[in-house]
């Protein structure tokens, strides 16, 4: 018999025909006659004591069945820091923030009544800035910082100043580290806040039903933690809260944290337990529900003559915006990679995530890492400027290699990273670098490449975990039950194909249970981190070895043979030195039996479990720990065009090489990837948050808030290499957010050197350019 | 999802459209004229528009007029975009409106409806204003044909019951020099940074500009030093943004010094396309 393989297949994603078709639904798309819609009614300041709230009006309109503020069960929720009521009490801490939720009978009713709901403000001083959120005599944001209760143990909020959490990373000896440095760099960077801009917007419905049951329909990665934070918030009983979540019209990290979940059960709980609907408009999607951190780094950096990178010193600030929500896990994960994958043996890092009045943040592909790849990318060009070194051979010289300690003094094996060096190389092959970097063209225009690393660890918590039912039909197919949410990656179909390998069957006998209810699914951590595939997988591979287990069991017994000379394949359990004797799996998985009616064996159940190994919490002295499993490495360049005269570019070219340890759904995989390049591209370029002086989110719609669109890309071009993860499934590691992270790095290695200018905060938009290169006054002489 | 009531209507003629108008605004009511809804539903959804009638004029045949006759191009006022640019009668004007907004939603826009919205830049009326253009509005007491100058001042300047039924463009316009350039901030399709239309007849050349100031201008002044030939080329240009006529725009799309900077490179490149056309 000989093996079909079932990974590195291009294989169609189980749900493509329904979303191509229009027939899947997303949670937005379901409604019942018994729905009720709740609107919020948000803040029109960035920082307000509110003297008062009347809502009288609105609940006398007819329609309108019950009208809640903050001092509706006031409590206060976040997983890391519980300085965040659902709805406003006493003040608002940013543009966009709920302080009022009206629940009627129709959207149109909700609107209306919104609209006569007089808000009495008191302004206060605006934190816009992380400079201002730093000083010494800032205004601050959360009085009672120092009493919040804290969830997570490992998070250091400052009271009386307006830092949410400081990671240190002190690795080796500083003073050694500068003494052996011939040259040093040293440069400021800045990132702005942004948004997902998920195609779907956040959204959920909650009723709660006479027997207690609390039911949240969602557009969630992370409906496990929904259960839990509601649970114990509201203190519910956790099996008391179910938990359903459909396809996801897109996260990319901003469906992680719970916020709507619970303006809708709270909207619930104020009409009796009927359904209510929270649907975020594009508008409330950005400015209300959490974005993207901002950031603002300073890094200097030492290396030797011969290029070899001696010493590190980096500090971070995150823009946290006005709630602590995962900022400080993200402060945490820009710490624990900050070398980039690099071999640095001296670092000192501090990173730390600040309060503002900006709107508040949550994970965001790549988790900090984008961030901080930007600044470390940067300052790797510069170095290979200032050494006149090709800057390829600067990132050969110092990748990262078994035997090199991470910042949190992490041991890299092969298996754990990956091979930085192999990437690299194939990048330079796919770039033609060996040709002239910047080459101007007959038009005028200038053609320049730039590249950029990245490597990414998952920052989950130490006990991260994730299970797998199996359960199988009379025809002898399997139905896989897991809790991945299907955010869009094809991930479901990609755990079917490990599991079509390890069952050595038709993948197309694998049905998947597409959506996840916390009732009938086992847990899975998150839907975030870029885990699934490595830990859903890793369950998935013990489930079918469960399910092997008890098929030979059986077999066994049908075929009068020991377990161990049973093989399986084709959804048949044969002897392995004679495979015409055999017995199918319809034939054993709802019992055997004999053909006098007697049955034996039962019905079969796999079941399979993983959870992360060997994570350790950072030392809070010297941040060392262990924050994740593996690292993904990979290598990116970006072609422009740039037109001297205009100040504006094209993107030509985007290569992405990336290690990803083994391939399973090819085609699914180079999307992912592409995907990422886009968005890391739209950072790079267009997408960012721009507050007024007074702290006003001016782009709140699509048509002021660009990303990059259809006729605005470039080629993409991705390649993968395949070091095998020896714990991953197949070998395969962590790849969903990647593609994003070293876009706006090579992006802008790649204007620097065509406009000859040193570009350090993004986007890049022409008029930066232009004002970089002029000094941005007009001057026609 | 339209968090109001309003009343719809949909009349056949233009002396019911008007009628309606009247009556609803005699009751204290607020109207508004609609063709393709693009402005009106994005902006009711969000409580940033607000009338208690909505008057649809897809229904009437004037408004929907597209026809070069008797040395005259017509477009009625519901004609939309992507019409224009598909049928072509006026290569700048098609130039112009394809690059309003995107393919979808031109499908959508009306040519009465971008010279009568609430976004400021309008830039349909670019074109109309290098050409010297009429528009015929109507109300109650009927219709006018009006020199585009004289009732355009930063907008249309339209009675609450008026409405736009159509534009009339000379023929002999419409194969002169011309060009049309639109700068955004980054983006193939967005408001514009600048756009700038300019047509060439046997006076001088003739100029419009939208996104420059809060609304779209032509400025004889701005016209008389671009067309010095005694000045070298920056001169002109350096004279015609000083005098500029009102505060030039500073928003997201782009600081005013760079919409200077941006302006001037334009002007240079429009001067310079005609001097090769010459």
């Amino acid at each position: 018999m000989d093996h079909i393989p079932r990974i590195k297949v291009n294989t169609l994603r189980k749900e493509a025909w329904d979303k191509v078709t229009g027939a899947a639904k997303y949670n937005g798309d379901i409604h019942t006659p018994d729905t009720l819609y709740a609107k919020m009614l948000t803040s029109t300041h960035a920082h307000a004591s509110i003297k008062s709230i009347d809502t009288s009006d609105a609940e006398n309109l007819d329609g309108v069945h019950a009208v809640i503020t903050g001092d509706y069960i006031p409590v206060l929720s976040g997983s890391l820091i519980k300085d965040k009521p659902p709805i406003a009490r006493n003040k608002v801490r940013y543009f966009g923030e709920p302080i009022a939720v009206v629940v009627a009978s129709s959207k149109e009713k909700a609107m209306q009544a919104i609209k006569l709901i007089k808000v009495d403000y008191d302004p206060l001083p605006v934190v816009n800035s992380i400079a201002n959120s730093i000083k010494s005599d800032a205004t601050l944001i959360h009085e009672s910082l120092g009493s919040y209760d804290c969830p997570a143990k490992n998070v250091y909020p400052k009271p009386g100043s307006n830092i949410a959490h400081h990671t240190k990373i002190r690795k080796g000896n500083m003073n050694k580290g500068w003494a052996e440095s011939d040259v040093v760099i040293e440069s400021k960077f800045k990132i702005p806040q942004s948004d997902h801009l998920a195609m779907e917007t956040r959204n959920s419905r909650a009723k709660i039903l006479p027997d207690g049951n609390v039911i949240i329909y969602t557009s969630s990665q992370a409906p496990f933690a929904v259960r839990k934070n509601l649970s114990e918030l509201y203190n519910i009983p956790e099996g008391n809260v179910i938990v359903r979540v459909p396809l996801v019209g897109g996260a990319f990290g901003g469906k992680a944290t719970v916020q709507t979940e619970y303006i809708a059960y709270l909207a619930s709980k104020a009409v009796g337990g009927q359904m209510v609907e929270v649907m975020n408009s594009r508008e409330e999607d950005i400015s209300t529900s959490p974005c993207k951190i901002g950031l603002e780094a300073q890094l200097k950096i030492g290396a030797t003559k011969a290029g070899i990178i001696k010493a590190l010193e980096c500090i971070y600030y995150a823009d946290n915006g006005a709630y602590a929500s995962t900022g400080p896990r993200m402060a945490k994960a820009i710490a624990s990679d900050c070398s980039g994958p690099y071999n640095i043996e001296n670092i000192h890092c501090d990173s730390f995530a600040v309060y503002t009045n900006h709107t508040y943040v949550t994970s965001y592909r790549g988790f900090g890492h984008a961030e901080f790849t930007f600044c470390m990318e940067r300052m790797m060009d510069k170095l290979a400027a200032s050494l006149q070194m090709d800057p390829i051979e600067l990132r050969l010289k110092n990748a990262i290699s078994p035997g090199d300690l991470s910042p949190t003094q992490s041991k890299i094996t092969l298996s754990n990273t990956g091979n930085l060096t192999d990437c690299i190389l194939r990048l330079k092959e796919l770039t033609n670098w060996q040709e002239d970097r910047v080459v101007k063209m007959d038009n005028g225009m200038i053609r320049a490449k730039g590249m950029s690393c990245f490597w990414k660890t998952s920052t989950s918590p130490t006990d991260a975990s994730s299970g797998v039912i199996l359960t199988l039909n009379t025809d002898g197919s399997i139905n896989l039950n897991c809790s991945a949410v299907e955010i869009g990656p094809g991930m479901k179909t990609t755990l079917a194909q490990i599991l079509a390998e390890k069952m050595k069957m038709d993948v197309e006998k694998i049905h998947v249970v597409m959506n996840v209810d916390t009732q009938v699914s086992p847990n899975h951590w998150k839907t975030v981190a870029s885990m699934t595939t490595f830990m859903v997988g890793n369950a998935v591979i013990r489930a079918a070895e469960d399910l092997i287990y008890q098929l030979r069991s059986i077999a066994s017994v049908v075929l009068r043979c020991p377990p161990d000379d049973l093989d399986i394949k084709d959804q048949k359990i044969y002897l392995r030195d004679r495979p015409e004797i055999y017995v199918s799996f319809k034939n054993v998985v709802y019992g055997y039996m004999y053909p006098d009616g007697t049955c034996i064996g039962g019905q079969i159940i796999g079941r399979g479990s993983y959870i992360m190994r060997h994570l350790k919490t950072l030392d809070k002295e010297t941040g060392k720990g262990k924050t994740g499993a593996s690292w993904t490495v990979g290598a990116q360049a970006v072609e422009i065009e740039y037109d001297p005269k205009r100040y504006t570019y094209r993107l030509l070219k985007a290569i992405t090489v990336i290690d990803v340890g083994k391939v399973i759904n090819p085609k699914t995989a180079t999307g992912l990837i592409m995907g990422g390049m886009s968005m890391g591209l739209g950072l790079a370029t267009r997408e960012e948050f721009l507050y007024d002086d007074v702290g006003v989110l001016e782009d709140t719609s699509l048509r002021t808030y660009k990303l990059i669109r259809f006729g605005e890309h470039p080629q993409y071009i991705v390649d993968f290499i395949e070091t095998p993860q020896s714990d991953g499934p197949f070998g395969a590691r962590g790849m969903g957010e990647h593609g994003i992270l070293g876009m706006p790095a090579a992006f802008a290695n790649a204007i620097s050197l065509a406009a000859k200018a040193e570009f350090d905060m993004i986007p890049i938009s022409p008029e930066l350019i232009w004002k970089t290169k002029t000094g941005g006054k007009y001057d026609p002489i | 999802m339209i968090p109001f009531d309003f009343k719809y209507y949909k009349p056949g003629t233009i002396e019911e459209a008007t009628d309606i108008a009247n009556k609803t605004l005699k009751k204290g009511k607020k109207i508004m004229y609609y063709a393709g809804g693009t402005e009106f539903i994005s902006m009711a959804r969000m409580h940033n528009i607000y009338t208690d009638a909505i008057i649809d004029i897809k229904g009437i045949p004037e408004c929907n007029t597209h026809e070069l006759k008797n040395n005259e191009l017509t477009i009625g006022s519901t004609v939309t975009l992507t019409s224009i640019a598909e049928q072509n009668f006026f290569p700048l004007l098609s130039l112009t409106v394809e690059r309003i907004a995107d393919h979808t939603i031109q499908d959508k826009i009306t040519l009465g409806g971008n010279l009568a919205g609430t976004i400021i830049y309008r830039e349909a009326v670019l074109p109309l204003m290098v050409t010297d253009s009429d528009i015929v509005i109507a109300n109650t007491y009927g219709k006018k044909r009006i020199p585009l100058k004289d009732i355009f001042d930063k907008r249309i300047q339209l009675q609450e019951d008026e409405m736009i039924v159509k534009v009339i463009i000379k023929e002999q316009f419409l194969s002169l020099p011309s060009i049309h350039v639109k700068r955004t901030k980054n983006e193939k399709i967005d408001y514009p940074l600048i756009t700038i239309v300019a047509l060439k007849d046997d006076i001088g050349i003739n100029f419009a500009f939208s996104s420059i100031c809060e609304y779209p201008f032509r400025s004889s002044s701005m016209e008389n030093f671009l067309n010095d030939n005694s000045l070298p080329k920056d001169e002109r240009i350096k004279k015609a943004i000083d005098n500029v006529p009102d505060k030039i725009l500073n928003d997201i799309s782009g600081s005013s010094e760079y919409r200077k900077f941006m302006f001037h490179s334009m002007l240079y490149e429009i001067l310079t396309h005609f001097e090769e056309v010459n």
